[in-house]
C-alpha cells in the first residue's frame, strides 16, 4: 500500500555523528541523503535520518542519528551512543578548536557512553572547500586517527567531495566485522532500532 | 511469543507513522533528566535551571509513553508565557509542535509549526516535522474517507435490504 511497508533489507545499521556545534554534522548528513546542501540552524536535541543504501553487495537501511554539538544537549545526546554500530566524529577544518575538542570531549564521550566495544569509528575533516581558510592539516587528522583507532576522511558537505565514501567506508569496515553484522542482521534490527543493545547488560558496561 | 506480539504492533506502527523521521526518546533518558531538573533545583543558576527543563521538556515530548509527551506539552505550554528570549522561544514552540504531533494533535501541530518557520523559514527540524505533520493529516483524511465509504456502504445496504423486505 505505501513504500514504507515495502522495505526488504539485509542489515540495519545505527551511525551516530557526534563533534562540536556548527562543524555541519546536520549538513553532512543532508548532503548525504539528499545531494543538497544548506547552512542550518544549530540542531535541538537529535535528528535522525534514515536512507537505504546498497554497499558491498548489500542492502541497507542506515538510522543515522545526528546530535546537537551544543554543551547544553550533552547530557540528552550521550543517550543515543547506545548500540551504534558506527560513530563518525565530526571536526571543521578551518577551526582548530573543533579538533583538539575531539581528544578532550567527544573521544571520552565515545568511552563513556558507547555499549558496542567494537563499533566503527570514523574521523570526518569537514569544510575542505575553504582550503584557504583551513588551519589543521591533513597530517594532523591522519595522526589522530592512527592514535585513536579509526578510519579517516576529509570532506566538504557542501561541493559533496567526499561525502558519500565517508559513509560507505564506514559501512564497508562495519559489514567487515562479524560483532557488528550479527547485530545489525535483521532478527535484531527492532531493538537496534529501538537504540537498545541486544544485550541489556551492555547499558552499564564500559569500553 | 510476547516479543513476537511486539514486533507486530511495532510494524503496525510503523507503517502508521509511515516510517517516522522525528527521534524517539526512552523512558530511562525522561528519568536522567528530571534528575538533572532535580539536582539543578537545589541553588544552581536559573540558566542552568531553563537549560536542564529545556533537555527534560525535549525528552517528554520525544517519548514513547503518552502520559510523558503530556507533561511535555503541559510544561511547554506553561514556560511559554514566561519565555522572552526569541531563541528560546522558537525552541519551545518547535517542541510544542512535536508533542502535538506525537499526541495526534496535528492542527495545532501545523500551526506552531507554521510559526517556526515563519521565524526560521531553513529550519531544518522544523521543515521535516511540517512534512511528517501534512502526512499525516492525508493519511488521516485517508482512512476518514475510508470510513465514510464504509459508513455510506452500510446505510445503503441497510436501505436496499428494508426495502427488499418492504416488498
Amino acid at each position: 500500500m505505501d513504500s514504507s511497508s515495502g522495505s526488504e533489507f539485509d542489515y540495519l545499521f545505527k551511525l551516530l555523528m557526534i563533534g562540536d556545534s556548527g562543524v555541519g554534522k546536520s549538513s553532512l548528513l543532508l548532503s548525504f541523503t539528499s545531494d543538497s546542501f544548506e547552512e542550518l540552524s544549530p540542531t535541538i536535541g537529535v535528528d535522525f535520518k534514515v536512507k537505504q543504501v546498497t554497499i558491498g553487495g548489500k542492502k541497507l537501511k542506515l538510522a543515522i542519528w545526528d546530535t546537537a554539538g551544543q554543551e547544553r544537549f550533552r547530557t540528552l545526546t550521550s543517550s543515543y551512543y547506545r548500540g551504534a554500530q558506527g560513530i563518525i566524529m565530526v571536526y571543521d577544518v578551518t577551526r582548530r578548536e573543533t579538533f583538539t575538542n575531539l581528544s578532550d570531549i567527544w573521544a571520552k564521550e565515545i568511552d563513556l557512553y558507547s555499549t558496542n566495544q567494537d563499533c566503527i569509528k570514523m574521523l570526518v575533516g569537514n569544510k575542505v572547500d575553504k582550503e584557504n581558510e583551513r588551519v589543521v592539516t591533513k597530517k594532523e587528522g591522519i595522526d589522530f586517527a592512527r592514535e585513536y583507532g579509526c578510519l579517516f576522511i576529509e570532506c566538504s558537505a557542501k561541493t559533496r567531495v567526499n561525502v558519500e565514501q565517508c559513509f560507505e567506508e564506514l559501512v564497508l569496515k562495519i559489514l567487515d566485522t562479524p560483532s557488528l553484522t550479527a547485530e545489525g542482521s535483521t532478527t535484531v534490527k527492532r531493538n537496534i532500532f529501538k537504540q537498545k543493545p541486544p544485550t541489556d547488560e551492555a547499558t552499564s558496561g564500559c569500553c | 511469543m510476547e516479543a513476537s506480539i511486539g514486533k507486530f504492533f511495532e510494524s503496525v506502527g510503523t507503517f502508521f507513522s509511515g516510517g517516522d523521521s522525528i527521534p524517539w526518546c526512552d523512558s530511562d533518558i525522561v528519568v536522567g533528566c528530571e534528575r538533572e531538573v532535580a539536582e539543578a533545583e537545589k541553588g544552581s543558576s536559573d540558566e542552568l535551571k531553563s537549560e536542564c527543563l529545556l533537555r527534560l521538556s525535549w525528552a517528554l515530548v520525544h517519548s514513547k509513553r503518552s502520559e510523558d509527551v503530556q507533561r511535555g506539552i503541559a510544561m511547554l505550554e506553561a514556560s511559554l508565557p514566561r519565555t522572552s528570549d526569541p531563541l528560546q522561544m522558537r525552541e519551545k514552540m518547535y517542541l510544542l509542535a512535536v508533542g502535538y504531533y506525537r499526541s495526534a494533535d496535528y492542527p495545532r501541530s501545523r500551526q506552531l509549526v507554521d510559526r517556526c518557520l515563519e521565524i526560521a523559514p531553513e529550519w531544518r527540524q522544523a521543515i521535516t516535522l511540517k512534512k511528517s505533520v501534512e502526512d499525516r493529516i492525508k493519511k488521516d483524511g485517508v482512512i476518514g474517507i475510508g470510513i465514510a465509504a464504509t459508513a455510506v456502504g452500510l446505510l445503503a445496504g441497510g436501505l436496499a435490504a428494508a426495502l427488499a423486505r418492504k416488498k
